[in-house]
């Protein structure tokens, strides 16, 4: 994987993306790559945010349901969906997504610590950001991001709800 | 010194650790055999050699604690190899504890983290030393030797380490040279330790076996200074070894071998101005080998010893010690060559399938694969190994007394599956003591012996491996275990439950009868652990037991984790992959071959006998509309360990073909049911089935997460 440019000091790159009508953001560095949505194969006994199993390059990756995940409605499949694959705790996990936004530089001072969101985790989403949205035939404006930790998120937390 | 300098030390570092394994594995034999009443001469010489080995390294790399402790016990079993000490039950446990605690302190010096307390331990050494042995010095001083008729055995284990090694390693060395493609010239080394380097720690071997690792032979030991045997004193060094080594090697490395040999000691490193060509001298006693031609050739040499570990310490080694990782990676790499066989094969038209170079590629394939695995292969002693230990701590914890029978420790077992078995065995075993075995006045009422038996075996069976802890304790209390599984809420009080599917909570998550909780066993995770772990293995475990006799664990693994022979079979629009060694045969059933006898329950008729039949479509929650009625459908027969044959109902079956198992614990968690996945010729996935625990066990429908259950 290539290393990008270190941005400034505490600076961060995200890559945002949306859920339902909710921009949500991932720290560039977590992410391995971004790939189209492929059906992935079905796993028995997996809660249902586990949407199945995938090839990347001969590795055999979970792929989440991200919005199921959060305690959102699920990502309804269509064209522009795609599959964030991301490191997670020593792990890699592919996140589904409804569309890829921006890749955008987020000063860490901007950073807010993030309120009670009624998602159902409050520590996944690690903090909010204002950022300049950039949009195909209209004026630049503001938007919200959710930037999510993606550890917060990881499924080996889950393995003792399943046991029980 | 340079960093360079600071990697070889390291190097050399883990080669002394890895003897010091060796070593301790021997005098742990040996303890143990003395403590099983076969105490000999060969057998008290072969600890003492052991211990005096690891001494002798632990003082080279300044492990002090270590050193001043092996070299007290060193003392203690000198006496005790000179007859001054009789070797009777108190002696050999005492020596038994100080074997624990010099375990301890390597694993210490390995660590870097704190030596054990050895206080008290040494305590009753040096008091064995006052009470019967003639040298009672407890100071760092070499013992006082015995008698010279009585220590015939001290000289051999100094002059077999000298004498045996070059032979044992010169072959290899010279070939290795002879590839390199060696220029003219090179250094002659002559090194004579000083008289007293080995009872300050300097153990001449680790010089010479790292002169050697760069490419040096021995080309000549002079002996003209030993003196007659009667007059030898084995703590001393007698020999001026001349050793040649290739030209291309710095002085500077040369010198930092003999760092850390005493000062006083004969070192005269000089270059060989005269050497004629590219024949440097070789040496004569030595049979020539021809040039071996490529470094697989080197690798697979190192399978010829089948147990490295097996041998006696002194034993010379013809082996070249691999990273573990690099075999791993090697592995891997066989694994895609097998898929990329299987692609190749399915793009063929058939007719080109028979033709010849493809099944001869497939061949090779098969035998590099094999070659692989074997060197990969490992006896199992090592995991038996640490057993004795455990149980010593645990005999003292509870005071229970147990003999420990081991059966099969030479069976052999992939590295990772042998890295596996550690803890569900840690747990079998202390299960085994902390529930199974009564106190022995519990035993003697019952009226058995005092001592209570733990069988600890390995065998083979077909791919499987088959490990079993038996005892011969007090069976599971069945009314107990069913009263405690309805308290925890794990089955329902009105639950009718077989005998075996009682002895099965035992292993439910959560589930603990221990009344009180013992630091041994009883947190409740110890069995459920053992079933998880196993079973991630693509294993399984067994319970038999039977009240008053005793409760038997086995577990059944895989040989090896990597490379599985599969049928395809289809399930809805799903392709899954059942292990091949599974199945015995497939059934197209006819109308009303398959009968349902209860709500919950078929059989399927197969020549006059009726046999349990699960459809996978129920296993697996198929949704309704894709399920398909049986004469439209498959049925395989396949066998498990527990209940026998058993039906299989799927869809269609589509190929046979070995496949590449890829763990979900890598990037997920193991899943019940399913011993993993695999990567298809078309990229697709395919779920491996678990067998054993998709139908069989009888656990399955109870405690598998909802949506997986029928």
């Amino acid at each position: 994987m290539s290393r990008i440019e270190e941005p400034g000091i505490d600076e961060r790159k995200v890559v945002t993306f949306t859920l339902g009508n909710q921009l949500f953001g991932i720290d560039m560095r977590a992410i391995v790559e971004i790939r189209e949505w492929e059906e992935p194969t079905p796993l028995p006994g997996v809660p249902p945010y586990i949407l199945g199993v995938t090839n990347l390059r001969g590795a055999v990756v979970p792929v989440v349901g991200l919005a199921e995940r959060l305690g959102w409605t699920p990502s309804p499949i269509h064209a522009r969906s795609c599959v964030l694959v991301a490191h997670v705790g020593g792990k890699q996990a592919g996140f589904l997504v409804d569309e890829l936004a921006d890749i955008v530089v987020i000063n860490g001072a901007d950073i807010q610590p993030a309120p009670d969101t009624g998602v159902n985790e409050s520590n996944v989403v690690s903090g909010l950001a204002r950022i300049e949205r950039r949009q195909l035939g209209s004026e630049a404006n503001d938007a919200m991001v959710l930037l999510l930790d993606l550890d917060a998120i990881s499924l080996v937390r889950q393995i003792a709800d399943i046991a029980a | 010194m340079s960093a360079a300098g600071d990697d070889g030390l390291d190097e050399i570092q883990g080669i002394f650790f890895e003897e010091c394994a060796e070593g301790l594995a021997v005098a742990e034999q040996g303890l143990s055999a003395m403590a099983g009443g076969q105490v000999s001469a060969d057998v008290i010489a072969g600890v003492f050699r052991a211990v005096h080995s690891i001494k002798g390294g632990s003082g080279a790399f300044g492990h002090m604690a270590l050193l001043a402790f092996s070299h007290r016990f060193e003392n203690v079993l000198d006496e005790v190899r000179g007859g001054a000490i009789p070797p009777d039950a108190a002696v050999t446990g005492i020596m038994l504890g100080a074997f624990d605690i010099l375990s301890d302190h390597v694993a210490a010096a390995q660590s870097g983290g704190t030596p054990p307390a050895d206080a008290a331990m040494l305590e009753q050494l040096d008091k064995l030393l006052a009470n019967k042995g003639a040298a009672a010095e407890p100071a760092p001083a070499p013992a006082e030797p015995a008698p010279a008729d009585e220590f015939g055995f001290a000289p051999v284990a100094v002059d077999l380490d000298i004498l045996d090694d070059p032979f044992g390693f010169e072959p290899v060395a010279i070939s290795l040279d002879d590839l390199a493609g060696e220029p003219a010239g090179g250094w002659t080394v002559r090194f004579g330790p000083s008289r007293d380097a080995m009872a300050n720690g300097g153990e001449p071997i680790l010089v010479i076996r790292e002169l050697e690792r760069m490419g040096g032979q021995i080309l000549d030991a002079d002996l003209s200074a030993l003196p007659p045997l009667r007059d030898l004193d084995p703590e001393e060094s007698y020999c001026v070894w001349t050793i040649g080594l290739p030209a291309t090697i710095d002085e500077a490395d040369i010198r930092e071998c003999f760092d850390f040999v005493a000062p006083d000691s004969l070192i005269d490193i000089r270059r060989q101005e005269t050497a004629p060509g590219a024949a440097p001298p070789k040496p004569e006693p030595v049979p020539e080998i021809a040039p071996l031609p490529a470094p697989a050739l080197r690798v697979v040499e190192t399978s010829e010893p089948a147990a490295p570990e097996a041998r006696p310490a002194d034993a010379p080694q013809q082996t070249i010690r691999v990273d573990l990782s690099k075999l791993d990676q090697l592995l891997n790499l066989i694994g895609e060559l097998v898929i990329q066989g299987s692609i190749l094969s399915d793009r063929l038209a058939p007719a080109d399938q028979e033709r010849v170079e493809l099944p001869q590629l497939a061949r090779l394939t098969r035998q590099i694969q094999d070659n692989v695995m074997s060197l990969r292969a490992q006896p199992i002693r090592q995991a038996f190994s640490r057993v004795p230990r455990m149980l010593r701590d645990l005999m003292a914890a509870t005071g229970k007394q147990v003999v420990l029978e081991t059966i099969g420790e030479t069976t052999e077992v992939d590295k990772g599956v042998l890295e596996k078995i550690g803890d569900p065995l840690t747990h079998m075993i202390r299960n085994a003591v902390d529930h199974g075995i009564e106190s022995p006045e519990e035993r003697l009422a019952a009226g058995k012996s005092a001592e209570g038996t733990i069988r600890l075996s390995a065998e083979q069976k077909g791919a499987r491996i088959i490990v079993r802890v038996a005892d011969d304790g007090r069976g599971i209390d069945r009314a107990r275990v069913r009263a405690k599984a309805i308290e925890k809420g794990i089955v329902s009080p009105d639950a009718v439950l077989s005998d075996e599917e009682i002895d099965n909570l035992i292993c439910a998550p959560g589930f603990s009868t221990a009344e009180t909780i013992s630091n041994i066993s009883g947190r409740g995770v110890g069995m459920d652990v053992v079933r998880s772990n196993v079973e991630a293995l693509g294993g399984r475990v067994e319970i038999h037991s039977v009240p008053g006799e005793g409760t038997s664990f086995t577990m059944a693994l895989p040989l090896t984790l990597a490379i599985l022979d599969g049928m395809i079979v289809r399930l809805a629009d799903q392709r899954f992959v059942l292990p091949l060694s599974n199945v015995v045969e497939t059934v197209q059933p006819v109308a009303g071959q398959v009968k349902r006898v209860s709500p919950g329950s078929e059989v399927i008729e197969l020549r006059g006998a009726y046999l349990p039949m699960r459809r996978a479509s129920e296993l697996f929650a198929i949704a309704e509309h894709q399920r398909r009625a049986p004469e439209e459908s498959v049925v395989i027969i396949v066998e498990s360990g527990v209940s026998g044959l058993v039906g299989l109902m799927i869809d269609t079956i589509e190929n046979r073909r070995e496949v590449v198992i890829k763990s979900l614990e890598d990037n997920l968690y193991p899943i019940r049911g399913l011993g993993g996945a695999t990567i298809l010729g078309d990229g697709s996935i395919a779920l491996i089935l678990d067998i054993d625990a998709l139908i069989v066990s009888p656990g399955f429908n109870k405690f598998a997460p909802k949506g997986m259950a029928a």
